[in-house]
């Protein structure tokens, strides 16, 4: 293996392994990551009962909050991670050392995902089985490629956001508690963009598909529940591997020019701001 | 009592000044409403889009109803988190806690200043929601307007405060003695009063062993007075009056309140002081885990 693919490597895993070996000591997350989301998504997916939607808008929001875990991760866990390495100390560690921050931020992202697939795969189990959601995708392979795609342009865009978020002082906080609730609006988190479209305009979920959560959850629910989506599966899939390509390509970018710009600006060691 | 009051308006300006001055004031307004309105607004396209997939039949006045308590619902999630996020912050992120403790500051006190610039956030997202959701013309014509009552409207504003600072004692009080779970709990009670509370359906639609705790929740009663307050009671046809507490007047519901909530300080303050003192001698006061 060439040395820098090594050392890229190598980094990778370093940063993946605090993530991972967390999970096995600190047990109690299973009850918070787990159980504790679970009341609002029941909540949630009570009020389309209550409605007397059909059951498939139950199924939306089971994916919603399934897909809401990794989004969650992204903003918390990669996009906001370097604020708040920067306030413990080890950022400036991270940028001495010779591995490239690229790989740290690529271990964060494998670490993140890893421990969320727990936190999704049980809210999407205890959903089918509490509210009886059927689970018949026209092809299994499609949706797991889909579902692959999709984390790989929004770990991407997460990588993007911490290059960013380099530069934020506590305003890194309020951007990603901001990020939030817009976005699952926007995405059409807990209902079909369809519904979006017809109460508002085409233009809006046409815009909010730059969010790989939008193609990405829209082509699932095609898959998952044979619905109508807003755009044809077969424009939504490419559209998805091409942000995952510029997502990564671009957090790259950034990260050259704010990693520099906070060198200049002397931001990479100020804390508590 | 004046020291107490002294800590409580410094810490209310502090926690205000956290809160704001980050970013200057158009961006921060620009904060304030786009975050709660944008999560109303979810509730509101779940309306729709389950409205076009029955053929409307969905009832009308669940829009306000959903509109409403979601609206105040973040008002508890304001105060309850921002009052045991104040200990995880000012311990783990800018040590400031043990410095508090020290000083002459009162320490309950300190924390319900930081609650309350919270809770004036919340209240100023909860009033730009409403007002939003009245320029939609099925909240519009849904909502009773002749039935708006501004005094019991500051009855239950009144005792939900309390009731909020009593639950944010007893969050911010367990947070004292947890590390890094801390920040999770407050999340995790926000999302058991969101599904026993009715916040956004009614409880009848619970099981009914589940409707009893819902029914043990100050929150509850303070939700449904709230409603009522705003919106006037759901009519009598309506699947929304099948609640158990439909029935209830509401004065009935206001003294349910006053009740859980005298029993909640009790429990807080008790709790605040077992919690203080566990806390001071295992040296949690200042320990900084890193998170």
């Amino acid at each position: 293996m060439p040395p820098a693919l090594d050392l890229f490597w190598k980094a990778m895993m370093a940063r993946t392994w605090p993530r991972v070996a967390w999970m096995f000591r600190h047990r109690t997350w299973l009850i918070q990551e787990t159980l504790l989301p679970m009341l609002s998504v029941i909540a949630l997916a009570n009020v389309y009962r209550w409605m007397q939607a059909p059951v498939e808008y139950v199924g939306i929001v089971i994916l919603g909050a399934a897909m809401t875990a990794f989004w969650l991760n992204v903003l918390w866990s990669l996009g906001a991670h370097l604020y708040w390495e920067r306030d413990s100390g080890n950022l400036e560690l991270y940028i001495l050392c010779p591995a490239p921050m690229m790989g740290i931020l690529a271990g964060m992202a494998l670490g993140g995902l890893t421990m969320t697939v727990v936190r999704a795969t049980a809210i999407v189990l205890t959903g089918v089985v509490l509210f009886d959601v059927p689970l018949n995708p026209s092809s299994w392979w499609l949706l797991g490629s889909i579902f692959g795609l999709t984390m790989i342009a929004l770990y991407g865009l997460g990588m993007m956001f911490a290059s960013v978020f380099l530069l934020f002082g506590r305003e890194a906080w309020h951007t990603v508690n901001l990020l939030q609730e817009p976005v699952y609006l926007m995405t059409g988190m807990n209902f079909p963009l369809t519904a979006l479209e017809k109460m508002t305009h085409w233009a809006i979920p046409a815009a909010a598909l730059l969010i790989p959560l939008t193609a990405g959850m829209d082509a699932m629910r095609q898959v998952l529940f044979r619905s109508e989506g807003f755009l044809d599966l077969w424009y939504e899939v490419p559209l998805l591997a091409v942000m995952s390509v510029a997502f990564i390509l671009l957090a790259k970018r950034f990260l050259d020019v704010l990693e520099r710009k906070a060198k200049e600006e002397g931001k990479l060691t100020v804390k508590w701001q | 009592m004046r020291e107490t009051l002294r800590t409580l308006s410094w810490s209310t300006w502090l926690g205000w000044q956290i809160e704001s001055n980050w970013a200057d004031l158009r961006l921060f307004v620009l904060y304030l409403i786009v975050k709660p309105v944008c999560g109303s607004m979810m509730l509101v396209c779940m309306f729709y889009a389950a409205k076009y997939a029955t053929g409307s039949r969905v009832p009308v006045e669940y829009l306000p109803y959903i509109f409403v308590s979601n609206a105040c619902y973040g008002l508890v999630g304001m105060v309850m988190f921002g009052m045991s996020n104040v200990v995880i912050s000012d311990r783990e992120s800018y040590r400031m806690l043990k410095y508090v403790f020290i000083s002459p500051a009162q320490f309950q006190a300190y924390f319900v200043g930081r609650g309350l610039a919270r809770a004036a956030e919340g209240f100023m997202g909860a009033v730009i929601t409403i007002s939003t959701g009245l320029l939609i013309p099925d909240i519009r014509a849904a909502v009773n307007l002749e039935s708006f009552d501004p005094g019991w409207l500051a009855v239950f504003l009144l005792l939900g405060s309390v009731m909020l600072w009593a639950c944010g004692m007893m969050l911010a009080s367990a947070v004292l003695n947890m590390s890094r779970s801390g920040q999770f709990l407050s999340e995790g009670i926000a999302g058991v009063v969101y599904f026993l509370s009715g916040v956004v359906f009614p409880i009848s639609a619970l099981p009914t062993a589940l409707q009893y705790v819902g029914l043990s929740l100050p929150t509850t009663y303070w939700l449904e007075g709230m409603r009522r307050a705003i919106t006037g009671r759901a009519p009598a046809n309506s699947p929304l009056a099948q609640s158990p507490l439909a029935k209830w007047e509401t004065g009935e519901l206001a003294l349910m309140l006053l009740a859980t909530t005298v029993a909640l300080v009790a429990v807080s303050q008790l709790f605040y002081r077992y919690s203080l003192r566990k806390a001071w001698r295992n040296g949690k006061i200042e320990e900084a885990t890193g998170m």
